[in-house]
């Protein structure tokens, strides 16, 4: 069911037996998931269905330099759906080798390898409307399908492994009908200020970081029409994104004093985004023929192909993981001949600025430039009008969109769109910042730092991809090693990617989770989402967020699920009478399982 | 001796198959009871009489052992055949022949979850839910009356759930429908459907004495959209697309009263039209409701038919 915090009288006490905190990708994934536990679940949402304003100005915060970093409440959505009301949908799972220690990637490994979570992901993947869990090719085509370069033969990059296109799929609009109809109560307009720690007598035994036998709660939640109420659940999920997460731990108290699951430190730090930029000019007029545009699977998923480095060649180049894409030639060079991409410039003082910022280029735009471009849009007019018919229909107005622009230049010369692991960086932190909210709780100051590994990284996988498309003679592949630094810092972090400001890992001295994503510091307090990871990948991030949800799912229904043998514990009188959940839980188990 | 079985609506879907599983054993001999007599039926000898005459029926029921009621079609004559029929057990009190009864899915309403027989029927329903209400209101405490609760009927040549969605299929008229296709498809294949009738005419004195109920659904059966996809599959009509609310709506408002229209008329001239997508559709598809059916597993011994196996049978015009 759906209600809303402005109906509850302040000063109300709530009891639940999970309590998770925000209501996006993670959220949204564990409320189904747990539908039919049994358990009494409470999903506290700050903003409703539509944007609101004031909502979405408690996202705010600082930044050190906006160039390098976007202000916090860009990318990120205070809302039903959280920020996959606005994600562009990309899925793919992370790979093997992210799950390893790599001595020349600092603070790398995860404490679970990519086993723990295939059991997950292809539900994950069902979430997301991403259609079959199939990543290459091979899998999720079978018929062959058009080579993406042919002739190219790499062994340091491989050509067939897939990235999926969500719809993309809004979380909150899409399951709104199973959540309106679940037994999970979810409460809109509803923010968690504060979490206190547990009065259960286990308190002192937090002294030992990572005992793990303090308990947080309840949880002081407030309305922006100023009523609070209480919520005692017996277990709470943050699932409020990475950067979100830090800030709710850092502005509660903690056994320690410093942070909830902040006493050795660590919360807010290893913050990293993805490494991400658009360089040079791969030329394959060489090649017989180019295809790097959409392939459709039978489900109607957008699926394509990128140049991704292989974990050998990460190995012996000590890079992190690495993949590439070809992309559209730079738009404020006529010489592309496009008058798709012509028009895209021309239309620049009508296109929002976000949007607009790849399409100026380093120098001023002059009379003849201008004309140029006119020129090729009147020379290509009749596919001019085609693009701008397959947007609209296929895009704007689809409720499956086309993912992206893609123009095939006639002269086969693209550039090179990369997207890269970041290397995790202590120094590179989250915190709380001066000023506070509306409703008194600290705003966040992000400090976003990329490493020289990062640098290296990029400057090793371009090298290496130049040496391989010379050598398998379908092209070349120029850029100004010089300007890669400058390249990826370009548009700054990776809009949208907030990892690692709680990663999981055995030591507490330097991680915030263990690898059931409980808080070390707390026996009941667990984290959903992107936070949690110790590396970023080379992938999107949505679809491991989705899945970690699912396994913590698992494990929240093993401990506190009615005839549970967990360890989970329960406070007398605490626990709401539970709700017989919808049906028979066998039955209905498979209702989120029809893959 | 071999036992004689009258089938009700013997020239429906399910009617003429279970006619063709009896006549294929070795303890039954079909008798198909049609309103109008038919080729297709020939596998049986044939009564024509109007199953919503309870003379009729009881003089039918005089010749035989055993009945099977799957008279479809209109609500009156659904309602009314179920009626006729009790009132010709009544005459027989005391020597009741068994009868095997369909009901629906239909009965339980808009109810959402796991559904087992206990559930009550929901009231105040009209059309053919409410038709299928009062068919089993009709033959409640009569002895020995099983009752079967079919989900969705699949299977080659099944007019609603495969005929039909083949063809919107592969007019791309349906695919993904995203939260409008969640609803459980309760699928069972056409051929556990006859196996539940034949181990219902079977079964023991003691297990049908209380006329029992039974749902029939596949146990996991898939989502809508998961049978939309892996029938697209098997029909070659991929890659599916995604249906949105928008053109959902186009569907039923103005598609579907248009193409009822058109096929009452065109029907006259034996032209066919495609199918229309009623708003009663859209609503099962979006109802999550799960029959759970393991009384029937249990009680009649029934397994089900895997949904590769029943789709790659459910091709049209592609059987031999």
């Amino acid at each position: 069911m759906i209600l809303d915090a402005t109906t509850i009288p302040s000063g109300s006490v709530l009891n639940a037996d999970i309590c998770i905190v925000g209501a996006g990708a993670a959220g949204i994934t564990l409320a189904l998931a747990l539908m039919d536990s049994g358990l009494d679940v409470v999903l506290l949402e700050s903003g409703g269905p539509e944007v609101e304003k004031d909502t979405q100005a408690l996202y705010q915060g600082t930044v050190p330099d906006a160039r390098m970093h976007s202000e916090p409440d860009r990318y990120r959505e205070r809302r039903m759906g959280g920020s996959t009301t606005i994600w562009g949908g990309r899925c793919m799972p992370l790979d093997p080798i992210d799950f390893e220690p790599r001595a020349y990637i600092a603070h790398s490994g995860w404490p679970i390898g990519l086993d723990d979570l295939m059991p997950y992901y292809p539900r994950a993947n069902h979430l997301c409307e991403a259609g079959d869990y199939a990543y290459t090719a091979e899998t999720a085509f079978h018929h062959p399908i058009r080579p993406m370069i042919e002739g190219f033969h790499g062994t340091a990059f491989t050509t067939n492994s897939l990235e999926r296109f969500s719809a993309p799929t809004d979380f909150g609009r899409r399951y709104a009908e199973r959540l309106r109809h679940g037994p999970v109560r979810v409460i809109q307009h509803a923010n968690l200020c504060r979490l206190d720690n547990g009065t259960d007598g286990a308190v002192a035994d937090s002294g030992k970081m990572g005992g793990g036998n303090a308990t947080v709660g309840p949880a002081h939640v407030r309305t922006l029409s100023g009523s609070a109420f209480t919520l005692r659940a017996r277990a709470y999920v943050l699932a409020t994104g990475g950067l979100e997460t830090a800030r709710l731990l850092l502005a509660s108290p903690g056994a320690s004093g410093r942070g909830l699951g902040n006493g050795n430190d660590v919360v807010g730090r290893y913050y990293m985004c993805h490494i991400a930029g658009t360089i040079g000019t791969v030329d394959l007029s060489r090649a017989a023929s180019v295809w790097h545009g959409y392939e459709v699977s039978d489900e109607g998923v957008y699926c394509r192909r990128r140049l991704a480095l292989t974990p050998e060649a990460q190995r012996r180049l000590q890079a992190g993981n690495f993949i590439a894409r070809l992309h559209h030639p730079r738009i404020p060079d006529p010489g592309h001949g496009s008058s798709v991409l012509s028009a895209l410039y021309l239309a620049r003082p009508i296109v929002p600025y976000e949007y607009a910022k790849r399409l100026y280029g380093d120098t001023p735009g002059t009379l003849g430039l201008w004309f140029k471009h006119l020129g090729n849009v009147v020379k290509g007019m009749p596919q001019a009008v085609a693009f701008m018919w397959h947007m609209l229909t296929q895009r704007k107005l689809a409720d499956r969109k086309f993912p992206s622009i893609i123009v095939h230049p006639r002269n086969r010369r693209y550039s090179l769109d990369f997207h890269a692991e970041q290397e995790p960086n202590v120094d590179s932190r989250v915190m709380l910042g001066t000023d506070t909210d509306a409703l008194g709780v600290p705003r966040v100051h992000v400090d976003w730092r990329y490493t020289t590994r990062d640098v290296d990284t990029i400057q090793v996988a371009l090298a290496e991809l130049a040496r391989e498309l010379r050598a398998s003679g379908v092209g070349s592949f120029e850029y100004d090693p010089a300007m890669v630094e400058m390249e990826m810092t370009r548009y700054g972090a990776y809009g949208g990617h907030h990892i690692g400001t709680a990663r999981m890992g055995r030591d507490p001295r330097d991680s915030v989770v263990d690898t059931d994503c409980r808080v070390h510091e707390a026996s009941n307090l667990f984290v959903a989402g992107a936070a949690v990871f110790p590396t970023s990948g080379q992938a999107n991030p949505t679809l491991t967020i989705v899945a970690l949800a699912l396994r913590l799912a698992g494990h929240l229904r093993q401990v506190y699920a009615p005839g549970a043998t967990g360890t989970g514990f329960r406070v007398q009188g605490l626990a709401a009478t539970s709700h017989p959940a919808q049906g028979n839980s066998a039955q209905s188990d498979t209702a989120m399982e029809t893959t | 001796m071999k036992q004689k079985i009258l089938v009700l609506g013997g020239n429906g879907y399910v009617g003429r198959r279970v006619i063709a599983a009896l006549a294929a054993s070795d303890w039954a001999e079909p008798v198909a009871g049609v309103r109008r007599p038919s080729a297709a039926s020939a596998q049986a000898r044939q009564i024509v009489l109007d199953a919503t005459d309870a003379a009729a029926v009881a003089r039918a029921l005089d010749e035989t052992d055993a009945v099977v009621n799957c008279v479809a079609g209109a609500p009156e004559a659904m309602a009314g055949g179920a009626r006729a029929l009790s009132a010709a057990l009544e005459r027989r009190a005391g020597n009741s022949p068994r009868v095997v009864h369909f009901s629906s899915m239909a009965v339980y309403g808009p109810v959402r979850g796991a559904v087992t027989e206990s559930q009550a029927m929901a009231t105040g329903m009209e059309g053919y839910a409410g038709a299928k209400v009062e068919t089993e209101l009709a033959l409640a405490g009569r002895d020995a009356v099983v009752t079967l609760r079919p989900g969705c009927i699949y299977g080659p040549d099944s007019p609603q759930w495969s005929l039909r969605i083949a063809s919107l299929l592969r007019a791309h008229r349906i695919g993904d429908l995203g939260a409008a296709g969640d609803g459980c498809s309760n699928l069972v294949y056409i051929d556990d459907v006859v196996a539940a009738v034949l181990a219902g005419l079977r079964a023991p004195a003691h297990v049908t004495a209380s006329g029992p109920v039974y749902n029939l659904a596949m146990a996991q059966a898939p989502d809508w959209n998961r049978y939309f996809l892996e029938y697209a599959r098997v029909l070659g009509a991929v890659p599916l697309r995604r249906i949105g609310a928008r053109r959902l709506k186009v569907e039923t408002h103005l598609l579907a009263p248009a193409l009822k229209i058109a096929e009452i008329g065109l029907r006259r001239v034996g032209m066919r039209v495609p199918p229309p997508i009623p708003p009663s559709l859209l609503r099962l598809w979006r109802q999550d409701i799960r029959l759970v059916s393991t009384r029937a597993e249990n009680e009649l011994g029934l397994s089900w038919t895997p949904l590769a196996q029943g789709l790659a049978a459910s091709v049209p015009g592609a059987r031999a």
